[in-house]
């Protein structure tokens, strides 16, 4: 009665799978064996560009693409957008492999050294000779390497401390001017909002430590162009974790990561009043928090030793070629207008981005302050007063992913077991260090 | 009696077993060696392109890394042969093996729980009494519909204290918010995500399986004077058996494979490393360290384990529950 009745049909539908199945693989030999056609045409050239600054659809990166096109007749540019620096990195490690390449691709600077070392960077040293002249050697020397040139700056991080003025008003705490300061400040606000923190510290901000570190004197990365120095459990960087220790073992900040869902509404709330990064934190504390506008200042970023202002760039992208680009010249002759022209600095700038061209930079003295910020309007002078203190150079070596994800975890473990910082620290030296010696680097001992 | 004549008349020949048997038989067996190959030609295609060759690519790239030669400071990486250093790289790698650890923690909490669930609902689906019952079939399976990265999300908003309705109305009865994230909740947050999205698909499987159990079996059983309970347990369970352990060696392989979940809330929280389980610590290794050669080396690793496992199951299984020899 219940007796299965699949047998009756199996005949045709089987057939039908058969014919189905002939079909496809018929397809799929088709596909395996046609190879990728070059579809550019005599003279007019598409150049793919991968970047989060220009997105498809906003008026002003269309404007920008226009001007450029209308400019130089026979060059369309696409514009895709892959993701923040990690995920633009794997994927052009990807694209590289599949001989696939995008023209250019805007990647953070850090990122830089271990596409290079991976031969998926360009060397453009010989074309942009022209554009030099139109950056501050601070900031050329971002994207040099051993006297190679591999970059053209986007934009640039002038570390500096974002904080809600009023909040600090209301709960009577004096904006930090020093680290020291910065941990009486959050004792302060503890003590007058217990709900409040003045800052969450996340233990993946990699780049961050790296800079901070830098501030007071370390070098995680540094080599004599042959053997590599490796010191993120220096002295100056273990007083680092050793700081941010203290404060979280007091529960002075929020062990808690930027920028999650937790994080915004907490911001929106009032809850975390600063964020100690760079002149691109306003407009992405604006795009979680357009609401707070107006409640946000900016200042000098809290110093190691009182009276010493300097510091390195924190963030900031940079333009490369891809080495497979089948249009490297076009490609160069391109970003070399966005990120070193007059005008392409120019209209960087009304992104939101802080422009690395000395054109860009002259703008700014000119331009409204950041949505978050209407009413400072002397905030562009404080960035340039920065932008003369970033006298730190910093070198990333070639293996900075595998050091931010080891400092990232054994941080996170730290701080969730209650282990030393410092100890977190020498772990993640000892990965780099491995890494570089696995890779076939010379590692100083 | 009547059917055996009607159904061997037609084939006149075979009905008599003489004459000549071995030409007739040659004949036809040399027909029947090709059509086979012609049937499973589409199978054996795709299944070479999508299954050898990538094994076969994911071995050759575990021998495989990328290693500098020359140039100083910044040397490019080439890829070089270098043996089995990716093997005793992952086989010595405590990350791997506490990802491993984390892995079946979790599986120890969410595989019980997801299994134990679909049988009980499958079980009350089937009882003679139960009312609505493809209403209830379908609302229990349609989370299994929503992609784990979109369930791994939602549930990530309802986990976050400032966001979670959980933790607001323990707010306002004057509690402190609830942390999902912290140890060892966060096993039971994630396991709650398993049981949310493979309730459904599970008991799909056993009730199936219920279905086709002979109503004869629970007539004779009623007659014996057993309850709804008694046959539940008695009859039903030890004839789903099969199912069970199929569903079981199947959420234990998910268990291993264990992915989107955390990966999706790692974001949200301190508490999930980048390397929380294999498969991450493979990812992480593959797209973000550019050290393919080494995440090859973990997946193969990890799926000789696994496959190891799956036969020492279904062998175990196949005397005990299929009845059957291997």
């Amino acid at each position: 009665m219940t007796a299965p009745r699949i047998t009756s049909r199996t005949g045709p539908r089987s057939r039908r799978a058969v014919v189905g199945g002939l079909l496809g693989s018929a397809l799929l030999v088709g596909a395996l064996t046609g190879c990728s056609a070059d579809w550019s045409e005599g003279g007019d050239v598409t150049l793919n560009f991968w970047t989060w600054s220009l997105k498809g659809g906003d008026e002003r990166a269309e404007a920008i693409i226009d001007a450029y096109e209308k400019a130089n007749p026979g060059v369309t540019i696409k514009l895709s957008e892959v993701g923040g620096t990690a995920d633009t990195s794997s994927k052009l490690l990807a694209a590289d492999r599949a001989n696939e390449v995008p023209d250019v691709v805007q990647v953070e600077y850090r990122a830089l050294p271990s596409l290079v070392v991976a031969g998926v960077v360009k060397d453009i040293t010989e074309g942009v000779g022209p554009v030099k002249d139109a950056f501050a050697d601070n900031i050329w020397d971002l994207t040099t390497l051993n006297g190679e040139v591999y970059g053209l700056p986007q934009d640039i991080g002038p570390m500096m401390l974002t904080y809600r003025a009023d909040r600090f008003a209301e709960l009577g705490v004096a904006v930090p001017t020093t680290w020291e300061e910065y941990a009486t400040a959050a004792e302060q606000i503890r003590a007058a909002d217990p709900t409040a923190y003045i800052a969450s510290f996340a233990p993946t901000e990699f780049a961050f430590f790296a800079s901070q570190a830098a501030q007071a004197g370390a070098s995680w990365w540094e080599s004599d162009g042959e053997e590599w120095t490796v010191g993120v459990d220096d002295d100056e960087s273990i007083a680092v974790a050793n700081y941010w220790q203290d404060l979280v073992d007091r529960d002075l900040v929020k062990v808690e990561p930027l920028l999650t869902p937790e994080w915004n509404a907490q911001v929106n709330d009032g809850k975390i009043l600063s964020w100690a990064a760079a002149s691109w934190a306003p407009s992405v504390i604006y795009a979680v928090a357009p609401d707070t506008a107006g409640a946000w200042q900016g200042a000098p970023l809290p110093q190691w030793s009182a009276g010493d202002p300097a510091v390195p760039f924190l963030g900031g992208s940079t333009y490369l070629i891809p080495e497979k680009s089948k249009h490297a010249e076009e490609a160069t002759k391109f970003a070399s207008w966005l990120a070193g022209s007059d005008e392409g600095a120019k209209l960087l700038l009304g992104l939101d981005l802080y422009p690395g061209a000395t054109a860009g930079r002259e703008a700014t003295k000119s331009a409204a302050p950041p949505l978050l910020m209407p009413e400072q309007t002397d905030f562009y002078e404080l960035t340039d007063q920065i932008i003369s203190d970033s006298t730190i150079p910093l070198t990333w070596g070639p293996n900075v992913n595998v050091a931010q994800t080891a400092l990232g975890d054994a941080l996170q473990q730290a701080a969730l077991d209650g282990t030393p910082f410092a100890d977190a620290f020498a772990t993640a030296q000892q990965a780099i260090i491995d890494d570089l010696a696995k890779s076939g680097y010379t590692v100083a001992k | 009696m009547s059917l055996t004549p009607t159904a061997t008349a037609p084939r006149g020949p075979a009905a008599a077993p003489s004459a000549t048997p071995t030409a007739h038989s040659r004949r036809r067996k040399r027909r029947s060696t090709r059509a086979p190959w012609f049937f499973l030609a589409p199978a054996m295609v795709f299944f070479i392109a999508f299954m050898v060759i990538p094994i076969v690519y994911a071995i050759y790239l575990s021998f495989r890394g990328q290693r500098v030669e020359s140039g100083g400071a910044f040397g490019r990486r080439v890829e070089t042969f270098i043996g089995f250093e990716n093997y005793v790289a992952a086989l010595t790698d405590a990350e791997f093996l506490a990802g491993l650890g984390r892995a079946l923690t979790y599986g120890a909490i969410a595989v019980p729980s997801v299994l134990g669930l679909a049988l009980l609902f499958s079980l009350l689906l089937d009882t003679p009494r139960a009312r609505f019952t493809a209403f209830s079939r379908t609302a229990i399976f349609i989370p299994y519909a929503v992609p784990g990265v979109i369930a791994s999300l939602l549930w990530g908003f309802l986990y976050l204290p400032s966001t979670s309705p959980i933790s607001s109305i323990a707010r306002s009865l004057g509690q402190d918010s609830l942390d999902f994230f912290s140890y060892p909740v966060l096993y039971f947050s994630l396991a709650n995500i398993a049981l949310w999205s493979g309730v459904g698909f599970n008991m799909i499987i056993i009730y199936t399986s219920l279905r086709a159990i002979p109503t004869e079996i629970y007539e004779a059983a009623r007659i014996d004077g057993a309850s709804e309970l008694q046959i539940a347990l008695r009859i039903k369970v030890p004839l789903v058996a099969p199912a069970l352990v199929l569903t079981s060696l199947f959420s234990v392989i998910g268990t291993l494979q264990l992915y989107s979940e955390p990966a999706t809330l790692r974001p949200m929280t301190s508490t999930i490393s980048s390397t929380w389980v294999p498969l991450m610590k493979i990812y992480q290794d593959a797209f973000m360290n550019d050290n393919l050669g080494a995440a090859a080396a973990a997946s193969v690793v990890l799926a000789l384990g696994i496959l190891g496992f799956s036969l020492a199951v279904l062998t175990f299984f196949n005397r005990r529950t299929f009845g059957g020899r291997s």
